[in-house]
């Protein structure tokens, strides 16, 4: 999976854009609306955690920042909200500068920078259920107006493109950041930060612009996020869980690829409705199956699926190459 | 018919779709698309009966479940020839994008009406999900006002919103406290931070003072949480007369029993929508830490037969009466009733037999439903007290079957 080419990113996105011309369930469209957002969410983690090696527990931060600089500059500021979105990312990558240059500044690695972004995402989620222009509590209702200049519009299918569009982009953020220079000192410095400093690489500007970028991808997230559902609050837009979902999709679907957090955002969001498609009516039955399955894909792959593909595609290919007794033996 | 031309097409999508995933979910609608029958209307029952608000959802699908029952029992909607109600469950797992799910799959399961959704941020998402589909919504207990004020059309709620709920709280508390000899003039606010909790604080913090109770502090904390010895000890040191919580039931009960604990006694505990002080299960489980402990919240009307035959119906399953249940509960007799009327489980006409309903067959105080901007006129809390082992409602006096004990007498 390592090294995608541009065909297969286009391959992709071909067979995802065909969904909407072969159904128009609004139960199926909804779903991957979903499951693309949290691809797009884990693929901004991707950037910073994958590639160079920070890993981050507090994406929520950025999540939530573009929410609600989209939801806070049109209800309050009666900007149009296509502008309010593109100013959201905007927010979330400078929200993402800031951490980064305190972090990166202060030598935070490994356990303490992930401890250090998961107490920004809360005190961001603390200020935010109480600070007047948030709504405090109370959250942000975006007016319902379906028309397409207001972001909103009438079937799911429009949102299914836009979702599928910020992902195209982001798989080609990637495969950018991993076929150049840029990309290498970053995988320098996952590999070994000092090691990459003494070959003269600028690990600290390196480093602050992955986590500039990650924080964009992310905060395109939650801008969309707020679009979508119309509403959020404290907890939706800063609340743990999506900095779980943003760091879940791409361990499960192999950290460091173009195509992990795609692939573990659909497994594992499949795995959460097959989940409830065998427990049935069973409250939190459903959970229990999905955290049960989870674990055996972490403690069996622990390089994601990606890497699981990878590992079995070698072997395969051994197998073909070598003699047949010694593949039986 | 409608729901045979859907079957099709989703049978149609099962073949044809080619992503595992769009298929796993498609799989997961089809068993409620098979049950279907010729003869039955479907209706959609939303709770969160997974995650941080699981007991409430559990409770509110009960009492929706048993109306369902009932209804069929005694012979299913008769203006469609008996139609039996057949429930399509849905689980909102406690956030506002699982509410939204499900709204999606029982759409496609063309159910007639969707009733529920418990906390005021799902049924916000998710009935503005169902009004892309004009389908009616019918909010359980979801108080924040904004959910009827947003103009949607499909949207009516049957119980109280928060500005009515608080206005008789306050005019309530006012009463009782001047019928006392006005013991109570600080008063401290302990409040969850969603929607729910937020909102309450934010009303009762421009309301009291007006009413002449000074707010010595407000302390908000999130849900979940599990201490709350931080928060005692501050309402300790601060010592106001009054402490009003808004919670939902596992911080509350962990509130009121730090307290208790902590020998933190104030004049009284009066709490807007307490998640736990109306509740026989907190009752019959810390009897001590809830006693005295007063509400302003939804109750059932304890001299309507109907709502003890109800109470009796769900104790002896082994199960607590709570708000959920008989709000549930009657928010389903009265989609019957619309039925009846409509006589058709068309949406557009359901809508309009909601819009005119005048449905007194419920087992709230309320009186006859009439819904204006989807509000019903008549809901209105009412106050109780846990008083002994059993919860007992002191006001308004029509409905009341003891007097207010307050100040708590030293222990």
């Amino acid at each position: 999976m390592k090294g995608a080419s541009l065909a297969h990113i286009v391959l992709v996105i071909a067979a995802l854009a065909a969904v909407p011309l072969l159904t128009a369930s609004n139960v199926v469209l909804n779903f991957l609306v979903v499951a693309l957002l949290v691809a797009l969410v884990g693929q901004g983690w991707n950037v910073l955690a994958g590639y160079g090696g920070q890993y981050s527990f507090g994406h929520a931060a950025f999540f939530g920042t573009g929410a609600y600089v989209t939801a806070i500059l049109q209800m309050r500021y009666g900007v149009n909200a296509w502008i309010a979105f593109t100013l959201g990312i905007a927010g979330g990558a400078l929200v993402g500068a800031a951490i980064g240059a305190l972090a990166f500044r202060s030598g935070l690695r490994g356990s303490y920078f992930a401890l250090v972004t998961l107490a920004f995402a809360e005190v961001l989620r603390i200020l935010a259920s109480v600070a007047p222009v948030t709504g405090a509590g109370v959250g942000i209702l975006i007016a319902l107006d379906l028309r397409p200049q207001a972001f909103q519009f009438q079937g799911r299918v429009p949102f299914y493109w836009i979702v599928l569009t910020l992902v195209a982009v982001s798989l080609l953020i990637v495969r950018l950041i991993e076929q150049s220079r840029f990309g290498a000192w970053l995988v320098a410095v996952r590999e070994n930060e000092d090691a990459a400093r003494a070959v003269g690489v600028d690990t600290a500007r390196v480093k602050l612009a992955a986590m500039t970028i990650s924080a964009a991808i992310t905060a395109a997230g939650g801008g969309f996020y707020a679009q979508y559902f119309l509403f959020i609050d404290s907890g939706i837009a800063y609340g743990p869980w999506i900095s779980i979902a943003a760091l879940l999709a791409p361990i499960v679907g192999g950290i460091g690829t173009v195509f992990g957090p795609l692939l573990g955002a659909l497994v594992v969001k499949t795995l959460g409705e097959i989940a409830k498609l065998v427990t049935g009516d069973a409250p939190g039955l459903d959970l229990v199956v999905y955290g049960g399955v989870l674990i055996l894909v972490v403690a069996f792959a622990p390089q994601g699926i990606a890497g699981l593909l990878t590992s079995l595609r070698l072997r395969f290919a051994r197998l073909r190459s070598s003699p047949p007794e010694r593949a039986h033996g | 018919m409608s729901h045979w031309s859907a079957r099709i097409t989703r049978r149609k999508l099962l073949q044809r779709t080619a992503v595992g995933a769009a298929a796993a979910t498609g799989v997961v609608n089809a068993p409620s698309v098979l049950r279907a029958q010729g003869s039955a209307v479907k209706l959609g029952v939303l709770h969160p009966v997974s995650g941080a608000l699981s007991y409430s959802g559990q409770q509110g699908r009960l009492g929706a479940t048993i109306a369902i029952d009932e209804i069929n029992a005694a012979g299913g909607i008769k203006a469609l020839g008996g139609a039996r109600i057949e429930a399509v469950l849905g689980d909102a797992q406690s956030t506002p994008e699982g509410g939204n799910a499900e709204v999606e799959k029982m759409n496609a399961a063309a159910v007639a009406v969707i009733v529920g959704g418990y906390s005021s941020s799902i049924c916000l998402t998710a009935s503005q999900t169902a009004a892309r589909y004009d389908l009616p919504y019918l909010v359980d207990v979801g108080v924040a006002d904004n959910i009827v004020t947003r103009g949607l059309k499909n949207t009516f709620r049957f119980g109280p919103g928060f500005g009515v709920i608080a206005k008789t709280a306050l005019d309530n508390l006012v009463t009782i406290n001047d019928q006392a000899g006005k013991p109570a003039k600080t008063v401290m606010i302990v409040h969850e931070d969603s929607l729910f909790g937020s909102g309450l604080a934010k009303l009762l913090n421009a309301q009291l003072p007006e009413r002449g109770f000074q707010v010595l502090e407000t302390i908000p904390h999130p849900t979940p949480t599990r201490d709350f010895n931080n928060v005692a000890l501050k309402i300790k040191t601060q010592n106001p007369d009054l402490v009003i919580p808004a919670d939902y039931y596992n911080e509350y009960v962990l509130l009121a029993r730090t307290m208790q604990q902590q020998r933190v006694r104030p004049k009284g505990i009066y709490s807007v929508l307490g998640g736990a002080a109306s509740s026989y299960k907190f009752v019959k489980e810390f009897p001590e830490a809830a006693q005295y402990i007063m509400d302003c919240n939804h109750w059932f009307d304890p001299r309507n037969p109907k709502a003890l035959a109800l109470k009796k119906k769900v104790e002896d399953r082994g199960e607590f009466y709570t708000y959920e249940v008989f709000m549930n509960y009657s928010c389903i007799l009265l989609v019957a009733d619309a039925l009846e009327r409509a006589g058709s489980a068309e949406r557009a006409k359901m809508i309009a037999a909601l819009e005119s309903s005048t449905f007194a067959g419920h087992v709230m105080p309320y009186g006859p439903t009439k819904f204006v901007d989807g509000q019903n006129q008549g809901a209105a809390p009412v106050n109780t007290q846990v008083l002994g082992n059993d919860i007992q409602l002191i006001f308004p006096q029509t409905f009341a079957t003891a007097k207010p004990v307050f100040p708590v007498p030293p222990a």
